[in-house]
């Protein structure tokens, strides 16, 4: 199945209040898909539908389908652990394990039966997240005190160490310096070679720099002061970012470029 | 010093006038009123409310007790329902439901039950109603304040920290082992208050059951060594309150987590 993703009239309330309203679209399998759009336009709830990691936020409620390789994640079927095994996730803010760097790693290989060789299971995937060379000697350390950057790369190589097949990242950047950002985003194409990327991105160039598709959320605002996100256009990057066929997005991805 | 010296020393028994009681009760609660009143304190009612509560309970308690005293078999009954109160009251304040509440109960149990046995068994205290009730009664009070602190601090902790949380959970972790990353600490922090009051013993304050002793006549060493069966016996009920129950309650409040609402879409 070409689709990993196929969200079918999708909408995410929290308690009263719409997040996102009927979002229709198919992620498919490899290369990274990009969404980006203003504050409140619902990216970050339509990421976080995608391993139901709404389901910790109070009042959260999902109208419609989402399946994932064809099944309904939200029947009472599925295995979430299964489900968020397969589906990884970079969180904004790097948020490290309050132990050691190989602890962090081999966090998620022992929660779903440690392998025979956990050992190199940590080391390629510290290599693969680009961090290996500059652990090795500290990896019964703490890892805490690593900078934000390479706290980040620590996530991903945890990520990376369940063997996902999608990994989601939610603005992994956002802390980050431009030489730190720099390096994330390169990783991020690396990885898409291999895995699906779903990525949220305030940063504009980033989506353009990095995605292969690209998917434009506008926050509507209402009469009473609330507001819901919606799914404006979807597309090939350079066609969103070159020629979008809607006025809002063309409105928003000039003005993103200074 | 043999447990029977301390219950039959000639001096133990000490008598109590209902009327001097009565009379000393009625004039601390009126001075209190007085000074409240003085003073400009509001919850003047809550406090003769609270007065009238715990006159009510002890006199309650006495007479169970007493019956108890000659019906040894219904120390069972009390211990059980007081276990049950306790859970009840400990889940209430964690805000958990009901099978939190059965982790819980669980876990004060098992707190008191192992401290309880290895007194009786050791023989520190009598084998008896009179010295188990009460002593297993006081375990039971202090699992109670444990579990209650134990599971406030793990859901205060896992809320505090809930990117790291989700950061377990991203990974395949159910909710219960996520909550077991943030067992151990939430389990210390609530032994604090009786790590301190284990601590200061004799020093700050003078503990209750010494207290009650020497009001009841007994020496001040058998006073000491019933304390510290009490202050000793509370630390192992606390290590292993609070290990279960946050181990066995769930890390989130009962509406989060359990299950998603999804509804047909709207085509």
């Amino acid at each position: 199945m070409n689709d990993v993703f196929v969200l079918d009239h999708v909408s995410v309330s929290y308690g009263t209040t719409t997040a996102l309203r009927d979002v229709s679209m198919t992620i498919p399998r490899g290369g990274i898909t990009s969404l980006i759009g203003p504050s409140g336009c619902g990216k970050s709830t339509l990421l976080r539908t995608l391993n139901r990691l709404n389901d910790l936020v109070a009042g959260a409620r999902l109208e419609g389908t989402v399946t994932f390789d064809g099944a309904d994640i939200h029947s009472p079927d599925t295995d979430l652990v299964d489900l968020r095994r397969r589906v990884g996730m970079v969180f904004q803010k790097p948020n490290p394990f309050p132990k050691s760097v190989y602890d962090n790693v081999a966090y998620g290989p022992r929660l779903h039966g440690s392998p025979i060789d956990l050992d190199g299971l940590v080391e390629r995937s510290l290599v693969r997240a680009g961090l290996w060379d500059e652990v090795t000697d500290d990896l019964t350390k703490p890892a805490t005190p690593l900078s934000g950057g390479q706290q980040q790369r620590l996530v991903i190589a945890r990520c990376l160490a369940v063997e996902p097949e999608v990994i989601l990242m939610d603005e992994p950047t956002a802390s980050l310096d431009p030489v730190a950002t720099a390096t994330i985003e390169e990783l991020t194409r690396e990885l898409s070679a291999i895995y699906t990327i779903v990525l949220v991105t305030h940063d504009l160039r980033q989506a353009a720099r990095i995605s292969d598709r690209t998917a434009f959320f506008a926050a509507h605002a209402h009469d009473d002061d609330t507001r819901h996100g919606e799914l404006v256009e979807y597309g090939p990057t350079a066609e969103i970012f070159d020629s979008p066929a809607d006025e809002r997005t063309r409105e928003y991805v000039t003005g993103g470029r200074d | 010093m043999s447990p029977t010296s301390i219950t039959t020393r000639h001096n133990a028994h000490v008598d109590v006038n209902p009327l001097r009681t009565g009379i000393a009760l009625a004039l601390l609660l009126s001075a209190a009123f007085a000074v409240m009143t003085v003073g400009g304190l509001s919850y003047r009612r809550e406090m003769l409310i609270a007065a009238a509560r715990a006159f009510v309970q002890l006199i309650v308690v006495a007479l169970v007790i007493a019956w108890i005293f000659t019906h040894p078999q219904g120390a069972f009954l009390y211990l059980g329902i007081m276990l049950i109160v306790a859970a009840y009251t400990s889940n209430r304040r964690i805000g958990g439901d009901n099978r939190d509440r059965m982790g819980v109960l669980l876990a004060i149990f098992l707190g008191a039950a192992a401290t309880t046995t290895i007194v009786a068994v050791t023989g520190a205290l009598e084998f008896s109603a009179q010295t188990l009730l009460p002593f297993a009664a006081q375990m039971i009070g202090g699992a109670m304040t444990t579990a209650s602190l134990a599971g406030v601090r793990l859901r205060d902790d896992v809320h505090d920290q809930l990117t790291t949380f989700e950061g377990y959970v991203a990974l395949g972790a159910t909710y219960q082992q996520a909550g077991r990353e943030f067992a151990k600490r939430a389990s210390e922090k609530s032994l604090f208050p009786t790590l301190d009051q284990t601590k200061s013993a004799g020093l700050v304050t003078l503990p209750g059951a010494f207290v009650g002793m020497l009001l009841g006549g007994a020496s001040p060493l058998a006073a000491a060594q019933v304390q510290l069966l009490v202050l000793i016996g509370l630390l192992l009920v606390q290590a292993i309150t609070a290990l279960v129950t946050t181990r066995l309650i769930s890390p989130l409040p009962p509406d989060l987590g359990r299950s998603i609402a999804v509804t047909e879409a709207v085509a």
